[in-house]
């Protein structure tokens, strides 16, 4: 069950939503809690038995590793944090890599099933560890608050990445009242919007475009599949991180957005921090810094710097491919930084930032290295033909859509909602906004009506 | 802002609540069954999912509206169905199927039978009309995974090519606007070859009174998309006086249950589903006895296309045994003895060859 079908919408979150208000305060982890359980049990009884074990072996490695700390010989907690990350790790390529799918054969679970959001709750996983080893905090002993950082439902899919100590904190500064779930509602369905709107139509012109045999692509239906998968990407994840936030904000915690409107951003370096911000952050933390820290010498902590984006990659799609992007992405960022004061780059950021976020997603959206590279020749006319028959009909019934993602990715809407709020007519945004909010829903409904839900179809 | 905000947590949990409540009130959703595998390997969420979005209250005005924001915002296609001003085609490939696997279990099948099998896969709508498709929906055509179907096929089997038929008539009325089977002149087509091949003459259309049942059918493609400006089928029955009469029909269950049918059931056509018109029951048997005095026993095994064939066929055997293997829950053997019957036909559309698993 992902957050973006019926059920969830119409079953699943009003009735957990009811029974957490409903339970005395103290309860309410616990309630949470056992909901979280039912969400990863309802993936199947052998996800449940999986994450169980999953916690309680960072659980148990997380105290050794505290305990380890607080004795003499300090330097023995690497052993349990070593062991704990390394079982992280493990599991992540188990799921997530063909390669190492022999590590969970013994699960036995039917092709495509996987616990959801365990590239996530993995590297909140090994942050934990790793805060604890550096003595930035201390091991929890309440094994309820650790399991809700770990699989927390509303949080679970491409929620908000964040520190364990600013997790227990969120937690204690919970605010619950009408108007919180109001605007977390009205988050949720923009979120919804993105998902079910934007990104599935986007996503019928991508596999429209990669149906096609990559020889006979002309220039422009190659540029028109790249456009439609970045920003079928953005909408799909900023979409869920939406949802994941909105949802977390109906419980009463407000945990920041994992987008910050990257699409056309005018340097590359913004794009890439605007891109879920806090996996970016979290990469920083604990893999870049320690080692900078450690090795401290620039043109090697350019190139680790390079390999740790290249690491990120790896995690987005658990393949070649991906990886290649993030090394792409690493190695352009070092190269503008190294060239800008170019006037070229200070006058054209926008449009080269666009470029070259295209030309990488090539890697991303293909299988084998082989075929980006032959979409990357179709993409520059290679394959002898600008436009066709295939690019015009692609034009026609999608131009419009695209035309519309493109000013839904930027910022323009929501300055525009801003500038009007604090004009005189921001009784329109205040009239609106709720009509807005339940229309986008009922769209989505309908949209979702058929097959009941709306899949993740990408990096999947 | 607080009161916006607060008014919008208002009307949009009144709505979500509202939905799941009237779901209960009107007791459309069936809950699924649980079961230990189901709920371990997660499969049970995904048939829950289903029966849910099936359940759904007022799921055909919200499909009918998912259609028209559909056809606003990109290519004229809806949940897989491509939509044109003629008829609803489905883009979702019928060749799926594994070509070598069924070959191996039709001939294994045929190995087992006494009598002559005949085969035959019937394209559906898409396989006919898919010119009409755009040219990026290319791919294996049905009529080259019939091909590659029938090449594997022992050579024993009789083949029947229905594509070469029913393409050449592809401006005639053959297959319904709004589903992805065949009408019964679509049918009738069919049958004149197949009936000659199983050795009699073919009845000729002019001998036919023809009967419209209704002209207000709406097939599995428009369930798909509710797309109300799609025009609605004719559903016909094709009468042939010739002194001989349909007997009896025998209908039998998974259990050893049996009741009596019609060949047509003409009160379906004042009910929501105007299809079982056409012999449908949803059981795994069911045995025409005519008047035809030949002695002459037939065995066929389809599916839905059976349906508007199987009446064509009763004016020359004195029983017919339709076998519907998708509703089969036990062994063939249970069901029929093929020893007993001189001639075996196969019939059924190219997007229910795994059907035929149920056969092996």
């Amino acid at each position: 069950m992902i957050y973006s079908s019926l059920g969830f919408i119409y079953l699943f979150f009003p009735a957990s939503l009811i029974i957490y208000y409903a339970v005395p305060r103290k309860a309410k982890d616990i309630v949470l809690f056992l909901m979280s359980c039912v969400f990863t049990g309802l993936m199947g009884l052998k996800i449940l038995a999986f994450t169980a074990l999953y916690i309680a072996v960072n659980y148990i490695a997380a105290h050794l590793t505290y305990r380890m700390a607080v004795v003499k010989r300090r330097q023995l907690r690497l052993i349990p944090c070593s062991i704990g990350i390394f079982f992280d790790i493990l599991m992540i390529f188990g799921f997530r890599s063909e390669y190492f799918s022999f590590i969970t054969a013994p699960l036995n679970l039917p092709d495509g099933v996987f616990p959801i959001g365990i590239s996530f709750f993995t590297l909140s996983a090994v942050g934990y560890l790793m805060e604890i080893y550096r003595g930035e905090v201390k091991a929890d002993m309440n094994i309820v608050r650790f399991s809700l950082y770990l699989i927390m439902f509303p949080r679970l899919i491409f929620g908000s990445l964040m520190s364990y100590s600013v997790f227990v904190s969120a937690l204690r500064r919970r605010r619950m009242n009408i108007m919180e779930i109001g605007r977390g509602l009205s988050l949720f369905v923009k979120g919804l919007g993105k998902k079910v709107i934007a990104a599935d139509s986007l996503y019928a012109l991508y596999s429209a475009v990669v149906s096609t045999d990559t020889g006979n692509l002309s220039l422009v239906s190659a540029w028109l599949g790249v456009i439609s998968y970045v920003l079928c990407l953005y909408f799909t994840m900023s979409g869920f991180s939406d949802m994941s936030t909105g949802l977390c904000r109906c419980f009463g915690f407000r945990f920041p957005g994992g987008f910050n409107y990257p699409m056309f951003s005018g340097k590359i370096r913004f794009f890439a921090a605007k891109w879920q911000v806090q996996a970016v952050q979290w990469f920083r933390r604990n893999i870049t810094r320690p080692l900078t820290v450690l090795i401290d010498n620039p043109r090697l902590n350019k190139i680790i710097f390079i390999l740790v984006w290249a690491i990120g990659g790896f995690w987005y799609g658990f393949s070649v491919g991906s990886m290649i992007f993030g090394f792409l992405m690493g190695t352009a960022i070092i190269i503008e930084n190294r060239f800008r004061n170019l006037k070229f780059m200070k006058s054209n950021g926008i449009l080269y930032t666009s470029f070259a976020v295209m030309l990488m997603s090539v890697f991303l959206m293909s299988d084998e290295i082989s075929d980006a590279f032959r979409y990357l020749w179709a993409m520059v006319g290679g394959n002898g033909t600008i436009a066709d028959s295939l690019a015009a009909y692609f034009a026609r019934y999608y131009i419009v859509v695209l035309l519309a993602a493109v000013y839904a990715s930027t910022d323009l809407f929501k300055n525009m909602v801003v500038r009007v709020e604090n004009s005189r007519f921001r009784w329109a945004v205040y009239v609106f906004s709720p009509a807005v909010s339940l229309l986008l829903l009922m769209i989505c409904t309908a949209m979702m009506s058929y097959s009941g839900s709306s899949g993740i179809l990408l990096l999947m | 802002m607080k009161l916006s905000k607060k008014i919008t947590a208002g009307i949009l949990i009144i709505f979500i609540v509202m939905m799941p409540v009237i779901m209960i009130l009107k007791k459309s959703f069936r809950f699924p069954e649980v079961s230990l595998k189901g709920l371990s390997d997660g499969s049970f969420v995904h048939e829950f999912e289903e029966l849910f979005a099936d359940g759904f209250s007022w799921r055909s005005m919200w499909v009918s509206a998912s259609a028209e924001i559909n056809s606003c915002i990109g290519e004229p296609i809806i949940n897989g169905v491509y939509i044109t001003d003629s008829r609803l085609i489905d883009t979702g490939s019928a060749v799926q199927f594994d070509a070598e696997k069924t070959a191996g279990i039709v001939n294994s099948f045929s190995e087992k039978c006494t009598g002559a099998v005949y085969f035959a896969a019937i394209p559906t709508s898409a396989g006919i009309y898919r010119d009409i498709l755009p040219e990026y929906m290319s791919g294996t055509t049905e009529k080259q995974k019939a091909d590659i179907l029938y090449e594997k096929l022992n050579t024993d089997i009789r083949k029947i090519d229905a594509y070469s038929i029913l393409k050449m008539l592809s401006d005639s009325y053959i297959y319904y606007r709004t589903d992805t089977k065949w009408t019964c002149y679509g049918a009738y087509c069919v049958y004149r070859t197949v009936v000659q091949k199983l050795g009699f003459m073919p009845v000729s259309y002019d001998k036919y009174t023809i009967r419209h049942m209704t002209d207000g059918y709406r097939g599995n493609l428009y369930s798909r998309t509710q797309y109300t400006e799609s025009k609605s089928d004719q559903l016909d029955i094709y009468e042939y006086n010739d002194g001989t009469e349909t007997t009896s029909c025998t209908v039998y269950d998974n259990h050893g249950g049996k009741y009596k049918c019609e060949l047509y059931n003409t009160d379906a056509v004042e009910t929501d589903n105007m299809y079982d018109l056409y012999l449908y029951s949803g059981q795994p048997l069911v045995k025409i006895n005519t008047t035809v005095n030949n002695d002459r026993h037939l065995l066929v095994i389809g599916d839905e296309f059976v349906l508007n064939f199987v009446p064509f066929l009763t004016k020359h055997y004195s029983e017919i045994s339709v076998l519907f293997p998708e509703y089969m829950e036990k062994e063939t053997d249970y069901f029929v003895d093929t020893d007993k019957y001189e001639q075996t036909l196969i019939l059924l559309g190219m997007d229910k060859m795994n059907i035929l698993e149920m056969i092996k």
